[in-house]
């Protein structure tokens, strides 16, 4: 698993045959075994487990595009999956298909991006920074008194078909996957060449000819509407939510704590940390409710004093010491195969 | 809105606005000298006020006196968290995604140990001055406020003095300015970042331990203020103590003001509000507003 992990997150053109194969193979493997794996028949809690991990990693593939790619930090990113449960709900409410909520939501939450985008990214500084985190509790007070949403008491939504798990998962499966392949085409393309310059150095960025104002606001709205889908879906299996929950300063801690566990500004990174925080997280607040926090604060700061890479800088580090052993000097740089040619050089923090 | 209720508004908001000051000139120092957002201020701010309600209700300490203690714990406190986490930061004329998902896992730990021992209550300190009130004429103000107040602006002329006349104060500003001429006239870069976040650190504490006597507080406490902080600082700009109290009274006005329109349990909303317009309209805060009409005129 490590092994292909680190092989498909590199290698950006002119790979060799083996890791090419391995980059196309490995998550069409994954995809067709998550898709296969409810024939087996698999208890409801494994079931609802795989969904919320779904969905926790298509947020952090969301945040890794804004903060990891582009190197803009938002701690706001509840207020997406809020706006993505809530216009979901109203709409499932107003008769609508769920899909289409779905869509909705995302739309939504797109347009909110504006709203904090709009002023911030214009200005250099850490305007954008601080706007998110204000804006998370400007948006909760306001739903809390929201008449139509049911204010803070909360929202319902009554489907008038049987509970089917599959569905939820299928719909989970379906996100994240959307989320995978648009931040490896995003990572792939001009576009996100863009953003990664406008994060090492955004003067520079407009030196060549990138629009950095525009740019951000792009990447954020394209983030947002993915959390916003990610909302829907959870908001829609979970049927009851309110402010403190889905637009709680909590959730967008979550969010912002995968991608930095796993690796932040690659792909497989914010997989690995969405599955890991999705996997854990329920079982860690529940058996250590008291020092949850701690022990995330404690992991941030681990992270960014000893592995700003996270897990695949751990697991990186751990190649080159296996690698050290049996190759000739004057091999490939494994750092440029993890991070493509830019190399760990362009991965300044 | 009569004028009785006008007049008591504003001294109101003007009371609000030096406890504000002081909440924000340890985060504005910081910022201007390292280029860091101390997002862990808001959890100063919350240890301030449980290291002022320990003194109060162990040893009975008032918690004036508390807050005046606090000065010189927390100083030796931020200098011990420069020392272990912030001098391994790489430096950076913006803030880097390092310092800001540092701090942020230092203020998270900070809240959790506040849980870990006070719970999650809202906790007060109630004192017997906590309910009187001064009158003068037809303005009354609570005696607590008005306390806060001459403390707070005490501390700030202080910080200002140490600002303007001592040779910290200048190699601060001498940072703030230009951070590479600064090192080459011969300013101790480390040696003024350190002491600085331990200067930003203590008045997070003392006004803390003020804001306290005001306010309830959990370990959430804080949250709410950081913003503000931030919409003083962009009012007021990093140059002055001056204009981070500037700052602070217009955002006072506007937060006290509005309670006549809008319901008190829209704040964290008005900050926010206050925030995006100020950066539509004035992205260089007030003093940037007053170099354009400068110029036009």
């Amino acid at each position: 698993m490590a092994d292909g992990v680190n092989r498909q997150a590199g290698t950006s053109g002119g790979a060799s045959g083996l890791s090419y194969w391995l980059k196309v193979l490995l998550p069409g493997i994954l995809l067709a075994v998550l898709v296969a794996f409810p024939a087996t028949h698999p208890s409801p809690d494994t079931l609802k487990l795989l969904f919320i991990t779904a969905v926790w990693t298509t947020t952090s593939l969301a945040w890794n595009l804004l903060g990891g790619v582009a190197g803009q930090v938002s701690f706001g990113f509840a207020v997406f999956y809020g706006l993505g449960a809530y216009t979901t709900g109203l709409l499932m409410h107003a008769g609508w298909s769920p899909y289409l909520g779905f869509f909705a939501g995302g739309v939504v939450a797109a347009i909110g991006s504006f709203v904090v985008g709009v002023p911030t990214f214009r200005l250099r500084g850490p305007y954008f920074v601080i706007a998110t985190i204000g804006v998370t509790e400007a948006v909760r007070v306001i739903m809390n008194n929201l008449d139509i949403t049911g204010g803070s008491s909360g929202y319902r939504i009554l489907e008038d078909r049987a509970f089917d798990p599959r569905e939820h998962y299928y719909t989970a499966l379906a996100a994240v996957t959307l989320a995978v392949v648009i931040s490896s085409v995003i990572a792939r393309s001009r576009f996100g060449l863009a953003l990664r310059a406008i994060k090492q150095d955004e003067d520079a960025a407009a030196d060549l000819g990138v629009n950095p104002y525009f740019s951000k606001l792009k990447v954020h709205a394209i983030a947002a509407a993915l959390v916003g889908i990610a909302g829907g879906i959870y908001a829609r299996r979970a049927a009851f939510f309110y402010p403190g929950d889905v637009f709680a300063f909590q959730t967008g801690i979550s969010i912002l704590l995968m991608p930095v566990i796993g690796g932040i500004g690659t792909v497989w990174g914010a997989v690995l940390g969405g599955v890991i925080f999705g996997v854990v997280q329920e079982q860690l607040d529940a058996r250590f409710p008291n020092i949850h926090l701690l022990l995330y604060g404690g992991l941030l700061m681990l992270i960014i004093l000893f592995e700003p890479d996270g897990l695949l800088g751990l697991m990186r580090r751990a190649a080159r010491l296996l690698r050290r052993k049996r190759e000739y000097p004057g091999s490939k740089n494994p750092d440029e195969v993890l991070w493509g040619r830019g190399g760990v050089a362009g991965r300044k923090l | 809105m009569s004028l009785v209720q006008g007049l008591n508004l504003l001294v109101a908001s003007l009371l609000l606005a030096g406890i504000y000051a002081a909440m924000a000139v340890g985060m504005t120092v910081i910022y201007g000298v390292m280029k860091i957002v101390n997002l862990a201020h808001a959890g100063f701010l919350m240890m301030g006020a449980y290291f002022a309600y320990e003194l109060f209700e162990r040893f009975h300490i008032d918690p004036i006196l508390g807050a005046v203690l606090a000065l010189p714990a927390f100083f030796l406190m931020g200098i011990a968290v420069h020392w272990l986490l912030i001098r391994w930061l790489p430096k950076s004329d913006t803030p880097t995604l390092a310092s800001l998902l540092l701090m942020f896992g230092f203020w998270l730990v900070l809240q959790n140990i506040g849980y870990i021992f006070w719970g999650n209550d809202d906790l007060a300190i109630n004192t017997p001055r906590t309910l009187r009130a001064v009158s003068m004429g037809p303005i009354s103000v609570p005696e607590v406020s008005l306390i806060v107040f001459i403390a707070a602006v005490i501390c700030l002329l202080v910080l200002q003095l140490l600002f303007e006349r001592s040779w910290f104060g200048r190699s601060m500003r001498a940072l703030i300015q230009n951070p590479y001429a600064a090192q080459i006239v011969g300013v101790d870069d480390q040696r003024t970042s350190r002491l600085t976040f331990g200067l930003g650190t203590a008045f997070a504490g003392f006004a803390g331990a003020l804001l306290a006597m005001i306010y309830p507080f959990s370990p959430e406490f804080g949250r709410n203020f950081l913003l503000r902080a931030f919409v003083i600082i962009v009012l007021g700009g990093l140059e002055s103590i001056t204009g981070v109290a500037l700052g602070a009274l217009v955002l006072a006005l506007v937060e006290t003001f509005s309670i006549v329109v809008v319901p008190a349990s829209y704040q964290p909303a008005i900050s926010y509000a206050v925030l995006v317009l100020v950066l539509l309209i004035m992205p260089k805060g007030i003093a940037g507003l007053l170099e354009k009409k400068w110029r036009t005129a």
